[in-house]
């Protein structure tokens, strides 16, 4: 492989980056390049020396996932994060996918829970504000007299309520989840200096 | 000749390549290719893993990097350590010396301590 194969090779790989932070990494090939041979080696030996062009790529490609998937917080950039650092085969994206889409199928579940709950609440307190003026409205039971009705708003109102706090809860837990998923991912990708005091002071 | 294998565990010896790198450049500022270099005498590296580390030192604040004219040829990216990054290294050159000398002594059954203590054993 000679240096314009290795420094196209590279650009292809690179291609998932904005195009000013690929030039930046391909201009640090190509000065080596430039380097290297001003010293009598030649390309073919210099490419040999650097390494496979997917293997740079492929750490440059994983942090660079890993970075955006904390600064764009969404579900489609964590996954692509976990999957390009599990192609540095530093995980078992088995092992960790797995695990992570129960979370997901989990919180998903309890979300749409807790939705039920709220709109569930505001049907059920509706249907007994309007029982007396429309009386058989969705076969609701038989509670007869102003007391049933008041005790049917108040299960209404408590269950729409509990639902707003299992969603906000959910949502503080999701936030948090995410923010281990970025730290786990990161921990991985370098692996020696995670292991502890990595607080920047 | 490598003192290091080069079948060593990969990702260990990135952790141990960012400590490199950083105590290069708390000596002079360097360029990539410099680096590389001096730390290719000691240890097989991958010369292409050190740019991505290099972005990454850059990214974390612990380095910087300018455009220097050279003799010849285009100027050169130099890289310069910044105080976070000498507070960083110091902090992995004494976890080094922790862990180099932890294993040493477990290697050859002996029992140094961090101020060269010597205490034989067996």
């Amino acid at each position: 492989m000679n240096q314009d194969d290795y420094l196209k090779e590279l650009t292809r790989l690179l291609r998932k980056l904005p195009k000013g932070e690929r030039d930046d990494v391909v201009s640090d090939y190509h000065e080596h390049f430039i380097i290297g041979i001003e010293k009598g080696r030649s390309e073919e030996e210099i490419a040999k020396a650097l390494g496979n062009p997917k293997t740079v790529a492929k750490q440059i490609n994983a942090e660079y996932m890993v970075r955006k998937a904390e600064d764009k917080q969404s579900a489609g950039s964590i996954f692509e994060a976990i999957l390009a650092a599990a192609g540095l085969g530093i995980f078992n994206l088995i092992f960790v996918a797995v695990p992570a889409l129960i979370v997901v199928a989990l919180i998903l579940t309890l979300f749409a829970v807790g939705g039920v709950m709220i709109f569930g609440g505001i049907l059920i307190t509706l249907s007994y504000m309007f029982q007396p003026l429309i009386p058989f409205h969705l076969n609701l039971p038989p509670n007869q007299g102003i007391l049933g009705i008041f005790e049917g708003i108040l299960i209404g109102v408590g269950l729409t309520i509990l639902g707003v706090g299992l969603v906000g809860g959910m949502a503080y837990l999701t936030r948090w989840l995410y923010g281990l998923a970025i730290r786990y991912l990161k921990y991985n990708i370098r692996l020696i200096e995670g292991r502890k005091g990595t607080k920047k002071s | 000749m490598y003192t290091v294998s080069d079948t060593m565990n990969t990702q260990f010896k990135k952790g141990v390549l960012e400590l490199c790198v950083l105590v290069l450049l708390d000596r002079k500022d360097c360029y990539g290719y410099e680096m590389v270099e001096e730390i290719s005498r000691n240890i097989f590296i991958s010369e292409g893993t050190i740019y991505p580390l290099l972005k990454r030192l850059k990214t974390e604040g612990l380095v910087i990097s300018y455009l220097k004219e050279s003799q010849d040829g285009p100027p050169r990216k130099y890289y310069q350590i910044t105080e976070f990054g000498k507070e960083k290294k110091e902090k992995l050159v004494a976890e080094w010396n922790e862990f180099a000398m932890g294993v040493s002594n477990l290697l050859y059954n002996r029992n140094v301590d961090m101020e060269g203590n010597c205490d034989e054993s067996g």
